[in-house]
């Protein structure tokens, strides 16, 4: 068995580590558990600090414009219209941008959407979704990238969460996100298109969002 | 990008594939140089390339590893061309505050101010890891390097980053 100096070593490396050896000194040392929520705690706020706002304004350093401007030229010739002159949306900016426009769906409630409301919703993205989810405050269909896509905000122990369900968007890997006060990720959704869960804050934490994340695609039954 | 890549179809899809994945390699960039405006530079440099050698992407699953890897060789090129300066972290810190301010929250301001700091050798394994979802083999694919090595990067990263950040440190094993 591994002893604790190792263990250390190994999930300061990876904190999402979890070999058998890691897992079985975790369940029997009195220190590392602690140690290790300190850490996933730590590697939460890291995340959201790597994730800077990519669409920031520019604080271009003197001098250096010309390489940009001549860069820019040729970019503009080669590739014609190629990303530079289109908006530079990701799915995540959608989503994001989404969220603007129904800001009554964040309100905290004990109050569920009633069975009847909520079904054809989910019914339009051939799902249903177990109570496992949590209790759904606010589900519509949105039109979303020019399909129409279930727009739910589920009550958490720490608030409400926005779910949207992108069957029509894909993506290979989860992408956490933090953008215009919004922290969140889109996961995968293998033959489904994706997941994108977020929540409102720049203080959320992206690890638990993951975890909720997780939470909600485990309840989901695709019924086609 | 095999379908008609020199055609419409082909653009449009290259295009579509530059801006979903464009936030990330900036933010790559961004913290391999330290400087917006070169990361930004870089990108664009990289997309040019990219939609040069458009044919050798097998695939578009593959795309994002592909562009990191151009990046890597274009962030080199421009280091070897302009031969950047040694600069003063402090200074580096100033002139990038509109990037790592963080609205309501100074500590993730901190830790961003901290990841600064890092060496490149310890940083670059860490943006891999963390922010692009690389394991371990594909990190060391990446750079060069064995496993064992990236292991031990990665802990010093974290361990230093900590110590930077003002964490508990006394329960960390020695470097």
């Amino acid at each position: 068995m591994i002893d604790c100096a190792e263990y250390r070593r190994t999930v300061l490396a990876d904190p999402h580590a979890a070999s058998p050896e890691l897992v079985e000194h975790l369940a029997q040392c009195p220190d590392c558990p602690a140690y290790r929520e300190r850490l996933l705690r730590f590697e939460g706020r890291l995340a959201g600090a790597l994730c800077i706002d990519a669409r920031a304004p520019r604080a271009r350093a003197p001098g250096s414009g010309w390489l940009a401007m001549a860069a820019t030229v040729l970019v503009a010739l080669v590739v014609g219209t190629l990303w530079l002159g289109a908006p530079h949306a990701s799915l995540a900016a959608d989503v994001v941008a989404h969220m603007a426009g129904e800001p009554e769906a964040w309100a905290r409630t004990e109050v569920p959407v009633p069975s009847a409301e909520l079904a054809p919703v989910l019914a339009e993205a051939h799902m249903r979704l177990n109570p496992e989810a949590g209790m759904v405050s606010y589900a519509q269909s949105c039109l979303f990238r020019g399909h129409h896509v279930p727009h739910l905000v589920v009550q958490t122990a720490r608030g409400p969460i926005t779910v949207m369900v992108l069957v029509h968007d894909s993506v290979a890997e989860a992408r956490p996100f933090d953008e215009g006060g919004y922290r969140g990720v889109i996961i995968p959704v293998p033959g489904h298109g994706s997941l994108a869960v977020l929540a409102q804050g720049e203080r959320e934490n992206l690890v638990e969002i993951e975890s909720l994340a997780a939470r909600v695609k485990d309840a989901i039954v695709w019924t086609g | 990008m095999k379908d008609d890549v020199g055609g419409n179809v082909g653009r449009a899809r290259f295009q579509a594939l530059c801006q979903a994945l464009r936030p990330d390699l900036l933010r790559f960039a961004f913290w391999l140089s330290r400087d917006r405006a070169l990361a930004e530079d870089v990108v664009q440099e990289t997309m040019l390339r990219a939609w040069k050698a458009r044919d050798s992407l097998k695939s578009e699953s593959a795309a994002k590893p592909w562009f990191l890897t151009i990046i890597r060789r274009e962030y080199a090129r421009s280091f070897e061309r302009k031969r950047l300066a040694t600069v003063d972290v402090d200074e580096l810190i100033a002139r990038e505050e509109p990037m790592l301010a963080a609205a309501h929250d100074q500590d993730l301001a901190e830790l961003r101010a901290a990841l600064f700091k890092l060496p490149e050798e310890y940083r670059e394994p860490l943006v891999l890891q963390v922010l692009m979802g690389y394991s371990t083999a594909e990190i060391a694919a990446e750079l060069g390097l064995s496993t064992g090595a990236v292991l031990t990067r990665l802990f010093r990263a974290r361990n230093q980053l900590r110590a930077l950040c003002g964490e508990d440190t006394s329960m960390d094993p020695a470097p």
